[in-house]
């Protein structure tokens, strides 16, 4: 029921408290499965118990009142997470948690995050986890109450491309905000530092860790956010390839990637295996690499305007993100490492969430993406086309799909404060 | 290309002439490259030879000689001082404790016998020393005297005043600081060292410079949650410190959630024996080292600063083996080995010295209040 300006501020005057209440937007979060150290319990126990920010320990000015789990097993924290914060609700489906329980949507933003859970696999060993499925039940509610709000997906938007384009075709079409994407593009950096906007980028590579279809997205973002600021506007990609195993040393070898740029990226990291005993940090020869890294993968790839990047995971050498890239005018490569606190043993806090969470934040509170998600879309596509090359015997692969233009934000996103 | 003698404790895998010196020998990560010193060790002094000592395999493989004796080390067998530089790292091996527990580590010992060379050649050569200077102010203060009285560069101290912060801030030169609190872990007296001196390379840059530190106390247990109550220590201080913690222990161990441990009641329970340092600083200012063993295990700061509010960052301590943050330090020392300047006061970590073991006297004197006299360390930051 629409009130008056006067009866408004009367209000306000009257019970401020209440008028806070209904200042704090109400989120709904639909989720796989949430376990300790699972994506889920990194993201909703940032809002519901606070988090290290700017400073202090930050409660969002918002309220997560309900939520959706699709698996529960042993090990689940919801039931844990619903009984100490009594104003969240687990509701047995989507549409329940979105209309807490009601026919029309009564939340004020959507919080998906599908990573982790038991999901199969393709035969391309992608991860059927239900983003997709669950987005399109979340728009489901939008269309029925003839009313959207703003939607943060964790990670990529689909395994499948065509899904993830219709994901983001829907955003634009019923002109909802949205954002995605990895905790890589916003987390610290070692050294602090940002590309400059406009800069002319030759050549960028990371060096990564992990698997396929799911690090590799990760080193694809790591690469993304910071050649998207490069002169001209993102333009999308040509082709991608990929190099696994026994090709990987090879194309190595062949220099189909730089080597300044990989020992750039190389010395940014924290986890450097020892090549030698006895040693605690020294540089690997080629042959050293080939002993520590049992199956290498590379994605290279060529963007519409002939930048070309390529996204090494060499888990057994090191367990960081980093980045390099050769810029006109500088004789030295730009490196750095996105930082990622691991709680693998080196923390007990994945805090690189923090920043993603509180990105997603600004969202609820403006309505308005805090950063694009072309960007994640167009990592979503190459993580994909990444798979497709392995499944196709390492062959190119066009993607004259991943026509993606957008610009990227004027101020840096990263973590800084 | 320089030489160097190194003079150390122990060479071990992961002690840190190892991982110090090693770098001088294969190089080490910097600025996004993997350098090689301009320089070459060319001789070794290693005071224990543990199982798992590796200084003759390294003298092998690296063409350097181990010899019996520091005068010899830095003369490398001759009767002329013969290198360019010294390295002295008295940390690790096994060592004994005084009374307040601290490891009566021989860096004193290893440094006079390097200046009695140099008073006999009338030359003098850089020399850096790994972590705090000695156990001993009085020690201390002879070594940095003795480098005033014969004209060569020094650089001593800990890893954490050149790591990486995150946020990576710096306190504004000659801001006016209202209150400092630094937050810790690991134990005396190697941790709380590192943690001192993470607190005086941010506070010696306020207003005035660093003047010195006139009274110093340390509690322990409940009285440190006791202080907090009356004021002592600012609790939003510690609030902000720990928002930059990584590691909180506790619920977070158990379920991976995040938590405000100062307001939340889990700090007395965690951290079962807490240690609170108080310095009082010749112009006034105090500062408050909390030792939280238990509560969580990274190192934090913060301020209050007139005009900028709460500064907070965290000393990154990068993981083993690597290590990076020596790579950091070693990029200083080397700096000042190619140079003859050292990139920062050695006073810092005089003073830091002097204040730790002020504290630890404190400890074992009934944790009463010392006055410091003896701590008129002055000092200015560098731009």
């Amino acid at each position: 029921m629409p009130i008056s300006r006067r009866e408004f501020i009367a209000g306000a005057a009257a019970a401020p408290a209440v008028l806070e209440a209904q200042r704090r937007p109400k989120l709904a979060a639909v989720c796989t499965i949430f376990f300790r150290y699972s994506h889920t319990q990194h993201i909703v126990d940032r809002f519901l118990d606070g988090y290290g920010w700017n400073g202090t320990h930050h409660h969002p000015p918002m309220d997560l009142v309900a939520l959706y789990v699709d698996q529960v097993d042993k090990g689940d924290l919801s039931r844990e997470r619903a009984a100490r914060h009594p104003e969240m609700k687990i509701y047995p489906t989507i549409a329940e948690a979105l209309t807490l329980g009601g026919s029309k949507l009564a939340v004020d933003g959507v919080v998906l995050v599908g990573e982790h859970g038991h999901y199969p696999q393709n035969e391309k060993g992608q991860t059927k986890y239900p983003r997709y499925e669950f987005f399109q039940q979340i728009v489901k509610v939008f269309r029925d109450s003839g009313r959207s709000v703003p939607v943060f997906n964790d990670k990529h938007l689909s395994w499948n491309w065509d899904w993830a384009k219709e994901m983001y075709d829907t955003s634009r079409s019923m002109d909802f905000a949205f954002m995605a994407g990895s905790s890589l593009a916003v987390t610290w950096r070692t050294p602090s530092v940002e590309m400059p906007t406009g800069a002319r980028v030759r050549e960028a590579l990371s060096v990564c860790y992990g698997g396929v279809d799911s690090y590799d997205f990760h080193g694809l973002e790591t690469i993304q956010c910071m050649v998207e600021r490069r002169q001209g506007e993102e333009s999308g990609v040509k082709w991608v390839q990929a190099f696994r195993g026994e090709n990987f040393w090879k194309a190595y070898q062949e220099g189909v990637w730089p080597h300044d740029l990989m020992e750039a990226a190389l010395c940014r990291s924290h986890t450097l295996t020892p090549a030698r005993a006895g040693f605690n940090d020294v540089f690997p020869t080629f042959d050293d690499m080939r002993r520590l890294v049992k199956d290498p993968v590379a994605y290279r790839y060529e963007h519409a305007d002939g930048l070309k990047c390529t996204m090494l995971l060499m888990s057994g050498l090191v367990r960081d993100f980093n980045f390099a890239a050769s810029l006109e005018g500088q004789a030295e490569p730009f490196s750095t490492q996105m930082y990622l606190p691991m709680p693998d043993g080196r923390t007990t806090l994945a805090n690189f969430f923090s920043p993603l969470v509180n990105g997603a934040e600004q969202m609820y509170l403006t309505g308005k993406p805090t950063y694009p998600v072309e960007r994640t879309l167009l990592t979503t596509g190459l993580t994909a086309a990444g798979m497709e090359s392995l499944y196709r015997n390492q062959a190119r692969y066009d993607t004259p799909h991943l026509d993606i233009h957008y610009q990227p934000t004027k101020e840096s996103t990263f973590w800084r404060t | 290309m320089q030489r160097i003698a190194v003079i150390t404790t122990v060479y071990k895998y992961l002690s840190h002439a190892q991982h110090e010196a090693d770098r001088i020998l294969v190089g080490y990560p910097r600025d996004g490259k993997w350098h090689r010193p301009d320089m070459k060790i060319v001789s070794l002094y290693v005071d224990q030879r543990p199982e798992g000592d590796l200084s003759e395999a390294r003298a092998r493989e690296f063409g350097f000689h181990v010899y019996p004796s520091v005068a010899e080390a830095v003369r490398c067998g001759g009767d002329k001082l013969a290198v360019d530089a010294v390295m002295i790292i008295g940390e690790h091996g096994d060592y004994p404790r005084n009374e307040k527990g601290q490891i009566l580590y021989p860096r004193y010992e290893f440094f006079k016998q390097c200046v009695e060379v140099f008073e006999k050649e009338g030359r003098a050569v850089p020399v850096f020393n790994d972590k705090h200077l000695s156990y001993s102010f009085e020690k201390a203060k002879w070594m940095v005297d003795a480098s005033r009285r014969l004209g060569f560069p020094m650089l001593a101290g800990s890893s954490l005043p050149v790591t990486w912060r995150l946020p990576d801030v710096e306190l504004p030169l000659g801001c006016e600081i209202e209150d400092a609190l630094m937050v810790g872990e690991g134990g005396s007296d190697a941790m709380d060292f590192h943690a001192l001196e993470g607190l005086q390379c941010m506070v010696e840059r306020r207003k005035g410079g660093e003047t010195g530190v006139k009274a110093v106390q340390l509690v322990e247990g409940d009285a440190v949650w006791k202080a907090g109550e009356e004021g002592r220590w600012s609790k939003e201080l510690l609030t902000a410190a720990l928002s930059r913690s990584d590691t909180p222990l506790g619920l977070t161990v158990k379920d991976g959630r995040t938590q405000d441990l100062v307001h939340n009641g889990e700090l007395p329970k965690l951290a079962r024996s807490p240690w609170a340092y108080f310095i009082e600083y010749a112009d006034g200012l105090k500062a408050t080292l909390l030792m939280l063993d238990g509560a969580l295990q990274d190192f934090d700061f913060a301020a209050r600063v007139k005009g900028r509010g709460i500064i907070s960052t965290q000393f990154l301590l990068t993981p083993e083996p690597n290590v990076t943050y020596s790579a950091r330090l070693i990029g200083k020392v080397e700096e000042m080995f190619v140079t003859g300047k050292a990139p920062y006061p050695v006073e810092r970590t005089l003073l830091t010295s002097g204040v730790l073991e002020s504290c630890l006297t404190s400890r074992v004197q009934s944790h009463r209040r010392l006055e410091t006299s003896h701590l008129n360390v002055s000092y200015h930051a560098k731009a």
